[in-house]
């Protein structure tokens, strides 16, 4: 296999832009990822390219790819519209990786979108409800955020986590987004105003939700054999993987393991030669903040159970032994469903380079990141491991 | 992409959905439901219908608040606000994603008893769409 490097990464502010147009986001993340190429690149030089979204509650579904590579300026490379739901771009980025590893392609993009702010209320609570197992769960009067709900009851009883600690990962999260310019959500949140917001799905309360967003990203990548024709900071991608599981959390044995999570970073962890306690920071799924906290029993970040005592620690805080979402995550970065995978790995090389858009949130002595993206409540799982280049 | 349950698609498992029909695998013997083409346990293909006693106990549930609930419960949720649903598992095994019915918020309690009944779950396309719900036993 071809080692992979990423050369570039682009991404547009997170947030509503109903003035904006679906190319015009993501030709704003297309050459932000080519401006950030040091050395330059040919946008003709695109051989391969994996655009991710859940096609923005229908308005472009057919030929995605093609269209948002026009836009993009990189009309000819072979394009494809790769959706696995919130995971899209995770796995959208898998396969660009594959094509360089595979030896098909020297230079290969990963892209993500979504426009989420068109759509009438109706029609997105309708669309959001759509990557569940739709015969049985939507006649359950769900959406996911009644499924992580579920999910959030069950370790609450079987671990005896309280709902404080759900509440904590949103607290950390929004307050991580005030220093992040392209985050959505820039205002901060105290533990106690969080906890009293209104019911959203018991036990989850709208503090512990990601929101409505917009917002695209690009990543570049190529054979790490070429990358430094195009960058002197080079970002490795060292693990890759990728697991599907149940859709439907009935289905499951267990409502307190995403199997897809574990299966993926095993896999990942395994192509990079490391294992959990390598990994220095993270950008992991938290669409509910329950999904945080399942993230880092998932991932091994800590023991099966403990994850309310691992984030009552502070070890996943900006300041703490292993940070996890700096970027504000899904919750406060914000989630433009298939923007999210490519997104996490925008913030991911960032870190590694030392490149953070701003100093207070620049992660020191970091060596091994890890994003983990996960499609509906755990029926896909994508995770990358990125390592600076030496 | 306008993603609903369509009128052929809610009758093609109308019996399993109203009547609590699983499937019994004929290899092994583990009860499918909802019932699926593949058997979740040795991965055997021929199943068995096999009438449930729609008995079980709360496993997980949700309160959804108003307007968090998929579009074609608006109307209901106009009237009733919050939307209770969660996994009931089945004396006979399976476990199952449903509504809940006849009890408060506050009475919902893992492990307690449920039984199933046939109500209307909403109207779309001028149609009532009946189904199963749960309430206490």
């Amino acid at each position: 296999m071809v080692d992979v490097a990423v050369i570039g990464v682009g991404q547009t502010r997170y947030g509503m832009f109903p003035e904006r147009t679906l190319k015009d986001l993501f030709h704003e993340a297309a050459i932000n990822a080519l401006n950030d190429v040091d050395k330059g690149l040919d946008p003709a030089a695109v051989e391969e390219a994996f655009i991710g979204t859940l096609s923005t509650g229908g308005a472009q579904l057919g030929n995605f790819a093609p269209l948002m590579m026009e836009a993009a300026g990189m009309v000819g490379a072979s394009a494809r519209h790769i959706e696995n739901a919130c995971a899209s771009s995770g796995f959208a980025m898998r396969d660009a990786v594959a094509a360089i590893a595979s030896g098909r392609a020297r230079i290969a993009v990963a892209g993500g979108i979504e426009k989420m702010s068109d759509l009438p209320r109706e029609k997105n609570r309708l669309w959001l409800g759509i990557s569940g197992d739709v015969e049985w769960e939507r006649l359950a009067g769900t959406n996911f955020a009644g499924i992580y709900a579920m999910m959030a009851r069950r370790h609450m009883h079987e671990y005896g986590t309280k709902k404080k600690h759900i509440t904590m990962a949103a607290v950390k999260n929004r307050n991580n987004a005030l220093a992040n310019p392209k985050a959505q959500f820039r205002a901060p949140l105290e533990i106690d105003r969080a906890m009293k917001t209104p019911n959203l799905a018991s036990p989850l309360s709208f503090s512990d939700a990601c929101g409505i967003t917009d917002g695209a990203s690009m990543v570049i990548l190529c054979r790490a054999d070429m990358a430094k024709e195009f960058t002197d900071q080079p970002v490795l991608v060292v693990g890759s993987g990728g697991a599907s599981n149940y859709v439907a959390i009935h289905d499951r044995k267990s409502m307190t393991t995403l199997e897809g999570t574990k299966r993926a970073v095993q896999q990942a962890y395994e192509m990079a030669g490391i294992s959990a306690d390598d990994i220095d920071f993270a950008e992991v799924h938290d669409c509910f903040a329950i999904a945080e906290l399942l993230a880092y029993e998932d991932l091994g970040f800590c023991k099966k159970g403990t994850a309310g005592k691992y984030i009552e620690s502070g070890a996943t805080a900006r300041d703490g032994k292993r940070p996890v979402n700096n970027s504000g995550g899904l919750i406060a970065k914000g989630h433009p469903i298939g923007s999210t995978g490519t997104g996490q790995i925008y913030e991911v090389v960032n870190q590694l380079r030392g490149r953070a858009d701003t100093a207070e949130r620049q992660l020191k002595n970091v060596r091994y990141g890890l994003t983990q993206n996960v499609g509906g409540s755990g029926a896909a799982v994508a995770v990358h491991i990125l390592k600076a280049a030496a | 992409m306008t993603s609903y349950i369509s009128l052929p698609m809610y009758s093609a498992n109308i019996d399993e959905r109203m009547r609590l029909i699983a499937g019994k695998c004929v290899s092994c013997g583990q009860l499918a439901f909802p019932q699926r083409p593949v058997c979740t346990k040795c991965g055997g293909d021929q199943f068995e219908d096999t009438l449930l006693s729609g008995d079980g106990s709360l496993y997980t549930y949700s309160v959804v608040a108003g307007n968090g609930a998929p579009s074609e419960f608006d109307d209901e949720q106009t009237m009733t606000g919050d939307v209770l649903c969660g996994v009931v598992e089945l004396k006979e095994g399976p476990r199952v994603m449903v509504r809940l019915a006849d009890m408060e918020p506050e009475e919902l309690e893992i492990g307690m008893k449920v039984r199933a009944v046939i109500r209307r779950l909403y109207d779309q396309e001028g149609i009532v769409r009946y189904g199963t719900k749960f309430v206490p036993a």
